[in-house]
């Protein structure tokens, strides 16, 4: 009997395994979807209509104007006018509003007078990103309102005066609309890919094991490196077809372009779906039990999955030693790939390398499952 | 209930939990490793971005502005291309994040009062820098026009003296938002993946038909087996608050009123979920897979990573059905503002609320599974 025939054996009791465990098929099928669509409807980077209060103790036309300036932006929402600066605190407290906007008494005659009109933007820190922003928006507003405040006095004056100022004018390369399914999904789909197959995986060889099996398995003319690829092959079919699936859901319902070499992305697909089974086959040998199995791909696929592969977060500004914990997982050059194919349009000349990394990735993990699986026995 | 048969049940937990290693090890190596992850990889403030100028003006006012941009901490310039052009295989290949590009006569439009744009390109492949970048830039702008309006009101006429001031974390440390909701997500996290396997696991082993042959009532069964997790979560969650305040220095504005209720009240639907979950489920790997697919959402829609503000208004009412929503604004704003009880009076009810309705479902639901 040939290796190829009883790989191919082996190949088909997994796949007979697979099928008749409906659970299997749900976290295949199933969560990948629920997950896309989750992530990419819920979240969005742009922050916009943030809750604002008012508290204008001068009330005139001026000041007035100053508040409309700041709403005309869109990012500030005023939700209510308050009449004693006493309430700013109570509102804040109870997390009523993120902004609140404080003119003095004597603001109005201070900017037709010339003299020094006092307001203050007050930005709740305890959402550091959209208070960022809010602080952005702030000054910029400062600015416009001073310039244009000084330019108008001059002019009451006969004098004219001009000031000139700069505007940043932002264009967001590779997704101009900012949309967040083109931020999101080409992270996200590695991420997916990753938690299902490392999960599913880790517990093969430990239920062959728990069950007896696994003796049987090693009795028969089988060898072990057969044992691994034929355990490996349907996986590889079925997270390479989970793939195919979340490119064509990406493409069609949220417009994600792919502008790139598609073969550079079908081909490290396929060698981080190896990557993947590889880290699941050394989960799987090493694990006692199989609830030790599970845990430990949970915190695997997980953990370095979702934070180490610069999904989410970028790489660059997270500490040195996490940086090098990063290259031991195989989410990162497989998000760089993704990204590159999908928004950036990179072919195999910009991502060789990282293909390359995948490349020696997949063969240094299926050789250390099959030499652990060895050991094991 | 029997104090006695109470106490026992509890002991026999403790002793089960102290000889299962793999349950140790989430209980006490899992928080640590999350707290670490999300101290470090979501709480990292994004700072020195490789930014490319390119400068066509070749004036003071371009070099000032230039200048402005190199000594922020936000950006390093580390290219200086000479054409437009040249941006494209730099940002492709990820050599830059950031660009700006001044345009010539810059400064003559400035000297003549006009308003002249900075092009400010950001790399849209990686969200967080697109999100953020733009904003540190206008700030980098804003305060290089503040400079020239006041050296012009000197000449007399009014100013605007409008401070913009951050409260309660003045210094944006992303960290400080983070670990307040850390410890509430850490506890969801390891009360229920421990609690859900609970029952289940004496269920698949046989040991509950023995237990129910004994004179132990169901509630005593249920206070038993939930009291020596809450006992842990008190202390993973003590832990957790400590390492944060003085490991990553988060500040602490809160009383000890409020904190602790909240934490309790929220640990009460944690553990409730996680034993519901433990008495629908048949096997321990289902009940395993449950707890995964209520936590991704949870994690998603709750406010924990990304601003419920800004989800899509079709999105939000959902949120209102996840208890971790009402638990992260109490701890974020008692820890950073200080509130109190009182102003977080409907999160607290809520909570308290979630608990209740969850308990009593999983109480009927045990008298149902053993009357089968």
């Amino acid at each position: 009997m040939g290796a190829g025939r009883r790989v191919g054996a082996i190949a088909r009791k997994e796949l007979i395994h697979i099928s008749r465990d409906w659970r299997i098929l749900v976290g295949v099928a199933v969560l990948p979807l629920v997950q896309l669509l989750l992530f990419a409807y819920a979240i969005s980077f742009d922050v916009r209509n943030v809750p604002t209060i008012v508290y204008d103790s001068d009330n005139t036309a001026q000041s007035r104007s100053y508040v409309d300036a700041a709403t005309n932006a869109g990012f500030f929402h005023v939700t209510r006018y308050v009449s004693s600066g006493s309430e700013i605190d109570g509102v804040f407290d109870r997390g009523e509003a993120r902004v609140a906007i404080v003119i003095s008494r004597g603001f109005g005659t201070a900017i037709s007078s010339g003299g020094t009109a006092r307001a203050a933007v007050l930005v709740d820190g305890s959402e550091p990103n959209s208070a960022e922003l809010g602080r952005t928006y702030a000054l910029a507003l400062n600015n416009a309102f001073g310039r244009s405040a000084l330019v108008s006095w001059s002019a009451t004056r006969g004098a004219s005066r001009s000031i000139g100022a700069l505007e940043p004018r932002l264009r967001t390369w590779y997704n101009p609309e900012r949309s967040s399914a083109d931020f999101l999904v080409p992270g996200l789909m590695v991420v997916i890919i990753m938690i299902v197959t490392v999960q599913q995986t880790a517990v093969t060889l430990v239920r062959e094991r728990a069950q007896g099996t696994l003796e049987q398995l090693l009795v028969s003319p089988l060898t072990r490196s057969e044992l691994i690829l034929g355990k490996v092959l349907p996986w590889v079919v079925l997270g390479f077809l989970d793939t195919i699936g979340i490119t064509a859901i990406a493409i069609a319902i949220f417009n994600v372009p792919l502008r790139g070499d598609i073969s550079v992305l079908a081909v490290s697909m396929f060698l981080f779906v190896l990557c993947s089974l590889s880290i699941g086959l050394v989960i799987s040998a090493i694990a006692p039990t199989l609830e030790s199995a599970n845990l430990v791909a949970l915190l695997v696929s997980f953990l370095p999955g979702f934070m180490l592969s610069g999904m989410a977060f970028p790489l660059a500004s997270i500490p040195v030693v996490l940086q090098g914990v990063s290259y031991l997982f195989p989410g990162r050059y497989m998000v760089e790939i993704a990204r590159g194919v999908f928004l950036r349009g990179a072919g195999w000349s910009i991502l060789g390398g990282q293909v390359l990394a995948l490349c020696a990735y997949a063969a240094i993990g299926l050789g250390l499952a099959t030499l652990l699986n060895r050991q094991r026995v | 209930m029997n104090l006695r048969r109470y106490r026992l049940l509890v002991w026999k937990e403790f002793l089960q939990l102290r000889r299962d290693p793999l349950l140790l090890s989430i209980v006490f190596v899992m928080p640590v490793l999350q707290l670490i992850m999300f101290g470090y990889v979501v709480g990292a403030d994004v700072t020195h971005l490789p930014t490319a100028v390119v400068d066509h003006d070749h004036t003071v006012t371009s070099r000032t502005l230039v200048h402005a941009f190199e000594s922020s901490t936000y950006f390093d310039v580390t290219e200086r291309p000479t054409a437009e052009s040249a941006l494209q295989p730099l940002f492709d290949s990820t050599r830059v994040r950031v660009a700006v590009v001044i345009d010539r006569g810059t400064e003559a439009a400035l000297l003549r009062g006009e308003t002249a744009e900075v092009g400010i390109v950001v790399d849209g492949a990686d969200s967080k820098t697109a999100s953020v970048a733009g904003g540190y830039a206008g700030q980098v702008i804003a305060s290089f026009n503040a400079r020239r309006i006041s050296a012009a009101a000197r000449g007399g006429g009014p100013v605007l003296d409008s401070r913009v001031r951050v409260m309660f974390n003045p210094s944006l440390r992303a960290v400080n938002a983070m670990v307040p909701g850390l410890v509430a997500t850490i506890l969801m996290i390891s009360v229920m993946a421990v609690m859900s396997q609970a029952v289940v696991r004496e269920r698949a082993r046989g040991t509950l038909e023995q237990m129910m042959v004994t004179p132990i009532s169901r509630a005593e069964y249920l206070a038993g087996k939930v009291t020596p997790y809450a006992l842990i979560a008190v202390v993973q969650m003590t832990f957790i608050a400590l390492i944060g305040r003085l490991w990553f220095g988060v500040p602490f504005n809160g009383d000890l009123v409020t904190v602790p209720l909240g934490l309790t009240l929220f640990m009460f639907t944690s553990i409730g979920l996680g034993l519901l979950i433990s008495l629908i489920s048949r096997t321990q790997q289902q009940a395993q897979q449950m707890t995964m697919f209520y936590m991704i959402p949870v994690m998603v829609l709750s406010g924990f990573m990304f601003p419920i503000e800004s989800m899509p208004a079709a999105i939000v009412p959902l949120t209102y059905f996840i208890p971790l929503r009402y638990a992260l604004v109490v701890l974020r704003a008692s820890f950073l503002k200080g509130s109190g009880v009182l102003d977080l009076w409907v999160q607290l009810v809520a909570m308290l609320a979630f608990a209740l309705l969850i308990f009593g479902v999983a109480v009927t639901r045990f008298q149902k599974r053993l009357s089968e």
